[in-house]
């Protein structure tokens, strides 16, 4: 998995794509350039952390319509539009539709550099989070049905007996399987077994 | 006792018995005489002759008598029956005086109650007339139309209702004295024609006109006149009854209503115009943006040393480029507004000036600033195309409006001016008291994309300069010595600067107003 940070820029403008490319890479990003929103989609070139930097304005599937798109097959990816003049009520609406930010042609490169290092930030923030929550889902996964209800006791801070007792099983036992659970979750301490577990109930029953 | 015998008597009224009566009552009266003789055996013998002679005496008196009697009972008995025949023709003509005269009273009941029913279906009609004349009255006296009746054979008005006077202004009494009094008010415009229509109403009756009248008090109504005709009983029209209403109300909401639609014709093009100016814009906006995103890439290619010739070469041949693509836009758009320019007709500026204030009106009002209007007439028409010198000057009067709004201070006057400057050429000024500009702007004010607003696209007055060149013109602006800027823009008149212009062209002023 390449964990360069990239930006996808689609634009149908051959002189756009070409010149903020350029000012992109000059600044030391990783940018792939796509003239439609197809194209981009047909590639499959979606990789993390990345952002897009997507015109409103295209033939064909729209910059709109594409954030529909990648929203309802779920994949979260920061959407910068940039938009020409006059589009201001299609970038409030792409803004409320959970863009992470739009900027008006022509742009200034510092503010459309930060905006985009912004959205990267951010992106390989969220990726993190995700791979965590991938990570501690993977090694729930490894738990026995009994084992879970034993460290879904322990995480609201049950003793060892009432649990023995609830389960009706001995406190010895109790005891064997929460030394299970701390070894399959490569959990260290009790906050470590807390975190994970919270980790893992945030996460999108998916 | 009396009256029985006397019925029995009438009952025996035989002549013949009454005689036999007579007789037997003589014979016994004269037998009694004798016999009281005979009694005295004296003279019985010797009395024989006068016995017989008294007898005879007797007899012929008792026939005499009898024959008396008879011819009395004959009399008596025929003028019972004349009596009883008179008594009976008497009850019988009575009888049939009695059965004619009921008759008669018949008649008269009958006839009396036909006078009677008659009488009270005159009063009823009489009573029906007075309603219905108080009705017409009513009616004639308090609707808001005027009623008339004219006399064809009297050549004049005969009624004319009191709604005459508040519509008209003009009295009722005065119109016996001059019969034409309605015609005079007419507008002098209208005039010749209603009297037209006057003539041809005499003759059929009937009329339909829309006619102005102007009020002694100056003020102008419009009149809805109409009139039907009103036929005698052999058909012949006699008079002509008609209904004058005042429309006045109704015919400014319908010039209102007019106006508006062509107000929102002429929003609709303007909105046209600023579509396509939104347009351009997103297409100057891609090359404009491809020019910073180059430039600032070679900027900070530059700044971390990477100095390689042959990326920095090619990146500002990119930058030519696009700045020859945004020129090409600016000439694009230039051409659609030379195509435009083959609308051209002859026209009035001051029209177009005073058609601009009629539509810029509520910006107009609500800037609460001092419009003057100092304009030439007559003035030379010029051959321009109206839509187009209607948005120039539409432009340059919002441009003028706005720079004297950002100016708090001072008096908010606004100019516009209208001159013949030479034979050919009519010159336009627009003068303001706004902020107006320093020298350095001045050289830039008509570039593409130069703007003082923070809105602003920085295109009207180079487009609007545009317009003008393109008809034949100049725009050019003077800053005003006290303070503001004046505009001015000229434009030819037809005849010199357009001599190949056939005649028929010059003659189609499709800007009317």
């Amino acid at each position: 998995m390449n964990s360069t940070p990239t930006v996808f820029l689609i634009d149908d403008d051959q002189a756009i794509r070409d010149a903020v490319g350029l000012l992109l890479r000059a600044n030391g990003l990783a940018v792939e350039s796509f003239a439609s929103a197809d194209d981009f989609l047909a590639s499959n070139a979606i990789r993390w952390p990345s952002c897009l930097l997507l015109d409103v304005r295209m033939p064909g599937m729209s910059g709109l319509d594409l954030q529909k798109h990648l929203q309802a097959r779920n994949q979260r990816i920061p959407i910068i539009f940039i938009t020409g003049h006059g589009d201001v009520p299609m970038a409030i609406r792409a803004m409320k539709a959970g863009a992470f930010d739009f900027v008006e042609k022509p742009f200034q490169a510092e503010i459309l550099l930060n905006r985009i290092r912004e959205a990267l930030v951010f992106d390989a923030h969220e990726r993190c989070r995700q791979a965590q929550r991938d990570e501690a889902a993977a090694r729930m996964a490894l738990l026995s049905p009994r084992e879970r209800e034993v460290l879904e006791r322990v995480a609201i801070g049950q003793y060892n007996k009432v649990i023995a007792a609830e389960l009706g099983i001995s406190i010895s036992t109790v005891e064997i399987h929460r030394k299970r659970v701390m070894e399959k979750l490569q959990a260290e301490s009790l906050s470590d077994l807390i975190r994970l577990q919270a980790l893992c109930d945030g996460d999108n029953p998916e | 006792m009396a009256r029985l015998w006397f019925e029995g008597w009438r009952r025996c009224n035989s002549p013949a018995l009454l005689s036999l009566l007579y007789i037997v009552a003589s014979l016994l009266w004269l037998g009694a005489d004798h016999l009281f003789f005979l009694i005295g055996l004296s003279n019985v013998l010797s009395s024989l002759p006068s016995l017989f002679k008294n007898s005879i005496g007797v007899m012929v008196s008792g026939g005499l008598l009898y024959g008396l009697l008879l011819a009395h009972a004959r009399k008596a008995r025929r003028a019972r029956q004349m009596h009883e025949y008179v008594e009976d023709r008497l009850r019988g003509a009575r009888d049939e005086m009695e059965s004619r005269v009921q008759e008669r009273t018949a008649e008269l009941q009958t006839i009396n109650q036909t006078l009677k029913r008659q009488i009270a279906a005159r009063v009823q009609v009489e009573i029906a007339l007075r309603d219905s004349e108080e009705r017409f009255r009513q009616l004639a006296e308090h609707i808001r139309e005027v009623f008339w009746v004219y006399g064809i054979v009297e050549e004049r008005m005969i009624y004319i209702s009191p709604a005459y006077e508040e519509i008209w202004g003009r009295s009722v009494a005065n119109f016996h004295e001059r019969p034409f009094d309605w015609l005079e008010a007419v507008h002098p415009d209208d005039r010749s024609r209603i009297q037209v229509a006057h003539v041809a109403k005499s003759q059929s009756g009937h009329l339909e006109e829309e006619y102005r009248i102007v009020r002694p008090d100056g003020a102008v109504r419009w009149i809805w006149d109409r009139g039907f005709p009103v036929r005698d009983e052999t058909g012949h029209v006699y008079r002509i009854a008609g209904l004058a209403e005042d429309i006045t109300a109704r015919k400014l909401a319908d010039d209102q209503l007019r106006r508006q639609q062509a107000e929102l014709a002429r929003t609709s093009r303007l909105s046209l115009a600023v579509e396509l100016a939104s347009n351009l814009a997103h297409e100057l906006n891609q090359p404009l943006a491809a020019i910073v995103a180059y430039t600032q890439a070679c900027l900070t290619l530059l700044r971390q040393g990477k100095t390689d010739p042959r990326e920095i070469t090619t990146t500002f041949e990119e930058v030519v480029n696009q700045s020859l693509r945004a020129g090409e836009i600016i000439r694009h758009l230039r051409e659609l507004v030379r195509r435009h320019t083959t609308v051209q007709t002859v026209i009035d500026l001051n029209t177009v000036i005073h058609a601009v204030i009629s539509y810029a009106q509520l910006e107009l009002r609500q800037a609460k600033l001092d419009l003057k209007l100092e304009l030439a007439e007559p003035l030379p028409r010029v051959l321009a195309d109206d839509l187009q010198i209607q948005l120039v000057v539409l432009y340059l009067l919002r441009n003028a409006i706005e720079a004297m709004q950002e100016t708090d201070g001072g008096p908010h006057q606004l100019a516009i001016q209208t001159a013949l400057l030479n034979a050919n050429v009519v010159l336009v000024t627009i003068r303001d008291t706004g902020h107006g500009f320093s020298g350095e702007i001045a050289d830039r004010l008509f570039q593409p994309f130069f703007t003082t607003k923070p809105g602003g696209m920085g295109l009207g007055l180079s487009v609007s300069r545009s317009i003008i060149e393109a008809q034949g013109g100049q725009l050019w602006a003077t800053p005003n010595p006290d303070r503001g800027v004046s505009f001015h823009f000229t434009l030819p008149t037809p005849v010199t600067v357009y001599p190949s212009y056939s005649s028929h062209e010059l003659d189609s002023d499709r800007f009317s107003h």
